[in-house]
């Protein structure tokens, strides 16, 4: 042992470029073997046998007489998966629609949640720092909690007899919707009323993130620079659009990255709310892939499909990339 | 607008009488932020007071806030239900979580002080592919995913639950980062005692990573206690599932009879509600720092 820390001594400079010495590549490779082979099994092939069966009529119900159980009565059929998503059945359509809900819902979850945390941000960086933690912690409440709960949760809130929501509307005098989660004919702006309902209980459980990011770097802005600010005349206003959010650039990308990426992959609110009814009107992508996949079985389908919600996600980070190189503000 | 630059060159003269000067603005904060308090409370408060309801008094149209009865029948007949071995799914849920939670700090640290603190040929491309692996959602490879555990015969055990998730790219990003600011004096100073490279991994690496650890661990713990698509897929059979599928279950068994439903949500969100007032802090301080979604 002495010995190898003398020869690492007398080799200092050249330890750095070229390497290991032997006892350090035991353990170094000792621990990376097992964990790349596990990778490799675990995270390199699904990635590469979702594209492959991507291009295959797979369902593991049937037997192959391939690789893998491809081949035979699991044929290869090149691009027809890609195909059937543009063409007129009533599998395209749906697929269609659920890709559309999918990004109307991660669009406007997006809208709204900017809309209240942002604001919601600055309001409790503004209190005194002994609510500011209370505050904090119980806005952040709904993030942490079961998913399931919370879809069963508001499910109930929307119910259109015993629901706390029509309850409140009425106490304040206004017309409640008669039914919010299976009216396919009650439309906000062209959005499914359904849809609204289950933006808004989203948006309920997850602002919580954000609102918890915006604060840290809110506290992260020097306070000369809102001194100088005040100084020049600036009031709450000008200040928070020529002060505040230029200088959140930064950390606003990164949120509209993370909030539109994880939009994408909403599956339990759809599923234990709406069931994404009615009429495929709260069908997400998700649900979408899971319920071909799991339910009918259709693996060579469905893998399809995850390759588009994967090439949205890809979209949605190169383009922050992109931005970020381009625009850098300070 | 003329009223708001008069109150802004005020406080230009004397910054100190802002906050003192202007006590309706900050009643009007305070007033927001409670409405936002209200709105994040109530749904809870509400399924709770529904819970502890006769069931006679959930049907009434329209429903009460505060039950005219408080009653624990709910939870009772939950308790005694021969169909629900509660324990059972406690601990289902909390042996997937723990063991996951255990497995995640144990790979995540031990890569990740690899990954800050050694040079070795191919550091780059390996360390590029746990960035890559960050980027591709579960939703995306879960089929392949699902057929490996038919072929490893683990579809419907809980190690199925566990197995594919031991090694957690975003854990060991997260390790190799708080490790890349640690001393390299201290590691030669423990070389130079006649350390080896694992125990110094366990003695000098470990005992230093508290704060991470623990926030990763938090957050593979809630990551794991609140999962629902991936059970869904693995387990079948009724005594294996989880507490989320349990809750699906049930609510399609007992589908009108809010009272229960309300009483076995509650069962489900309070244990992660005790984890978080105890770990308040980190988790939030956590998600602050890495941006964790």
């Amino acid at each position: 042992m002495t010995q190898a820390v003398m020869a690492r001594h007398a080799g200092e400079p050249r330890k750095e470029r070229s390497g290991l010495r032997p006892g350090q590549r035991v353990f170094v490779w000792g621990s990376l073997i097992p964990i790349f082979l596990y990778l490799g099994v675990f995270a390199l092939f699904p990635m590469v046998w979702v594209v492959v069966l991507s291009f295959f009529n797979y369902s593991p119900v049937r037997v192959g007489d391939g690789p893998l159980g491809l081949g035979g009565r699991n044929p290869f059929i090149g691009l027809d998966n890609f195909a059937a998503m543009f063409a007129d059945t009533r599998a395209g359509q749906i697929f269609r629609i659920s890709v559309k809900n999918t990004l109307i819902f991660a669009f406007l979850v997006l809208v709204v949640n900017l809309a209240i945390t942002l604001p919601l941000a600055v309001l409790v960086e503004s209190v005194h720092n002994r609510v500011k933690g209370l505050f904090r912690a119980i806005y952040f409440l709904p993030t942490v909690s079961s998913a399931v709960a919370v879809a069963i949760m508001w499910g109930y809130v929307y119910h259109p007899q015993q629901g706390l929501l029509n309850n409140f509307i009425k106490l304040i005098g206004l017309t409640p919707p008669k039914a919010w989660l299976t009216d396919p004919s009650a439309f906000v702006f062209g959005v499914p009323l359904a849809m609204i309902a289950v933006i808004i209980a989203y948006v309920w459980m997850d602002f919580g993130y954000n609102l918890v990011i915006f604060i840290a770097a809110l506290q992260g802005i020097p306070h000369e620079l809102r001194d100088a600010a005040h100084i020049d005349g600036a009031t709450g206003w000008s200040e928070f659009f020529h002060i505040t959010i230029p200088l959140l650039r930064p950390t606003l990308l990164l949120v509209c990255t993370l909030t539109m990426i994880s939009s994408f992959q909403v599956f339990v609110i759809f599923q234990v709310m709406t069931g994404g009814g009615p009429q495929n009107q709260t069908r997400s992508l998700t649900m979408e892939i899971y319920e071909n996949a799991f339910r009918y079985q259709a693996m060579g389908w469905a893998a399809s499909m995850s390759l588009v919600l994967f090439a949205m996600v890809l979209i949605v980070t190169l383009v922050q990339f992109r931005i970020l190189r381009t625009d850098w503000e300070y | 607008m003329s009223a708001v630059q008069l109150a802004a060159s005020s406080s230009q003269q004397t910054p100190h009488r802002r906050r003192s000067a202007r006590p309706l603005v900050c009643l009007l904060v305070y007033a927001i932020l409670l409405l936002g308090l209200a709105v994040t409370l109530v749904p809870f408060i509400w399924i709770l007071l529904t819970s502890l309801k006769p069931a006679s008094e959930i049907v009434r149209i329209p429903p009460t806030f505060f039950p005219e009865r408080w009653t624990l029948d709910s939870y009772r007949t939950i308790f005694t239900d021969p169909k629900v071995p509660l324990a059972r799914f406690y601990f289902n849920s909390a042996f997937v979580a723990i063991s996951r939670v255990l497995i995640t700090l144990f790979t995540s640290s031990l890569a990740g002080y690899i990954f800050a603190k050694y040079t070795f040929r191919g550091k780059n491309l390996l360390f590029g592919f746990i960035l890559v692996q960050l980027m591709i959602p579960f939703q995306v490879v879960m089929i392949p995913a699902y057929l490996i555990l038919v072929q490893l015969r683990l579809i419907d055990t809980l190690w199925g639950l566990i197995i594919p998730s031991m090694v957690d790219a975003f854990g060991i990003f997260l390790m190799r980062q708080f490790i890349s600011t640690f001393p390299n004096d201290l590691l030669d100073a423990a070389r130079i005692d006649g350390a080896g490279e694992f125990t110094l991994y366990r003695r000098v690496v470990m005992p230093n990573l508290g704060a991470p650890l623990a926030t990763l661990g938090i957050f593979t713990f809630m990551a794991t206690w609140n999962d629902y698509l991936w059970p869904l897929i693995v387990i079948t059979t009724h005594e294996r599932r989880t507490l989320p599928l349990l809750l699906t279950w049930y609510t399609s068994q007992h589908g009108q009879r809010y009272d229960l439903t309300m009483a076995a949500s509650i069962l489900v969100l309070l244990p992660i509600l005790v984890v978080y007032i105890f770990f308040q802090r980190w988790i939030v301080r956590g998600v602050a720092l890495t941006g964790m979604k």
